[in-house]
């Protein structure tokens, strides 16, 4: 701390170009370089995520904690599998009473037909593309995670990314060669158009700093409960009807609002993710795809 | 430098301590321009700045500009008279983290990112200045271990 400059441009300079170099992303004029840089980082970012994997996995007493993991595993594996039988249950039922009511309204006003969109359950690697989580972002103010697939795999811009049992990710932002960077539900940018299961009630979900999230738009007449399942809800396009988001813990309603608010904790342990699944292919709502808004972030 | 960016991503913005992150190419680009000068501290902040910046789904440049005043910061005469080295250090990184994360955020708002400032800055900026500047001391000696052998070796790196 006692050097005086010896260019005292220098900081000037250095200001401008990052500057210019802001202004040049934002315009989407930086793409190519910044894929040229990532192509030679990407492979690199493997490496060293495989490597500290391991250095972190030979500070556990090996066997036992093999055994504990592989149990833990199985047993998460099978409340997934329960919770998508679950959801997928009382999707069905809601349906049900939600196609009895509806039946009034066809006798009434004729239509020629609806087709009905599936949840997306938990698919085999070989059917979409698996990632490992390589990165997450260090900008601490954004939820961004690195996985180890891209456009090679078959990934594109949008796609949603889900945990094991169907539980919603994210959304893919931006799409590398090998790689991909994921922008998750509780980014401050992130907005899925939800309902919730047992009112059917739809809304917005956006991210929260804090890692919760927030349906908005809800309205004022509506009844929701907590602990009530939040899935997508497939309206504009952009994702699936069905995957699970997450259970509202908390509602905020007051009366001078035209709309009342819910949180929700989310399904998936994003802070905590190993291994997603990128849905390249789903069945768009019908009547939806025509109005698809763009993806957010 | 390299090593550093991806270390960040893969390593250290996993850790989340009440918030809190450690942040290692601030806690360098700052002991560097510390122990060193200037110079080589701009230097190091724009390419150290621009590799986080391209792990980020953030503006490319935020963390460069933001790196840049710490470096700038740091490799200046602020804090003297005020006690020892370390003391100065601790104070610079003090200022330094709190300005980084301020002009991060500025950045973000700027190209249209959402920004819940009071959040940011309670619950995430000042828990991360307050451990980056903890760890500042223990970073600073083997930069300045690595920094008196270059110099033995007449290398600049800036």
């Amino acid at each position: 701390m006692k050097q005086t400059p010896r260019r005292s441009w220098l900081p000037l300079v250095l200001v401008i170009l990052g500057l210019f170099l802001l202004v040049l992303h934002e315009t989407g004029y930086l793409a190519p370089v910044e894929s040229v840089f990532s192509y030679a980082l990407d492979p690199l970012q493997r490496l060293l995520s495989r490597a500290v994997e391991g250095a972190g996995g030979m500070f556990q007493s090996v066997r036992e904690a093999r055994e504990l993991r592989a149990e833990v595993s199985e047993l998460r594996q099978e409340v997934d599998d329960l919770t998508v039988e679950n959801v997928r249950l009382q999707e069905t039922k809601a349906e049900v009473e939600q196609l009895r009511a509806m039946l009034n309204f066809v006798s009434e006003y004729p239509i020629s037909g609806y087709v009905g969109a599936d949840v997306i359950g938990r698919e085999a690697c070989d059917v979409f593309p698996c990632g490992d989580v390589v990165g997450v972002d260090p900008n601490p103010y954004l939820r961004y995670i690195t996985i180890n697939v891209g456009s090679r795999q078959g990934v594109e811009l949008g796609d949603p990314v889900v945990s094991g049992g169907a539980k919603l990710v994210g959304r893919v932002a931006e799409v590398r060669p090998r790689t991909s960077k994921v922008q998750l539900l509780t980014d401050t940018d992130s907005s899925v158009a939800v309902l919730l299961q047992t009112s059917r009630s739809t809304g917005l979900i956006v991210g929260q700093p804090d890692g919760t999230l927030r349906i908005e738009y809800i309205p004022q007449d509506e009844t929701v409960e907590i602990e009530d399942i939040v899935l997508t809800s497939g309206l504009g396009g952009v994702m699936p009807k069905g995957l699970v988001v997450g259970q509202v813990t908390e509602v905020d309603k007051k009366g001078y609002e035209l709309h009342q608010a819910a949180i929700v904790r989310p399904a998936a342990d994003l802070r905590r993710l190993e291994q997603v699944l990128v849905v390249t292919e789903f069945e768009v709502v019908p009547g939806e795809d025509e109005a698809t808004p763009e993806p957010s972030g | 430098m390299t090593i550093v960016a991806l270390l960040q991503s893969v390593l250290f913005s996993r850790i989340d301590l009440l918030g809190a992150r450690p942040d290692l190419m601030f806690l360098l680009v700052l002991t560097w321009a510390a122990v060193r000068d200037v110079d080589e501290g701009l230097v190091w902040a724009f390419i150290g700045g621009l590799l986080i910046d391209l792990r980020s789904g953030g503006p490319l440049g935020a963390t460069a500009l933001a790196l840049i005043v710490v470096g700038f910061l740091a490799g200046r005469s602020w804090g003297q008279g005020l006690g020892s080295r370390v003391v100065e250090l601790l104070l610079v990184a003090l200022v330094g983290g709190l300005l980084y994360h301020l002009i991060v955020l500025f950045a973000m708002a700027a190209v249209g990112h959402t920004v819940y400032w009071s959040y940011s800055l309670l619950r995430i900026a000042i828990p991360s200045v307050l451990l980056n500047t903890v760890l500042t001391p223990f970073v600073q000696q083997p930069v300045a271990w690595l920094g008196r052998r270059l110099r033995r070796e007449g290398l600049t790196l800036g």
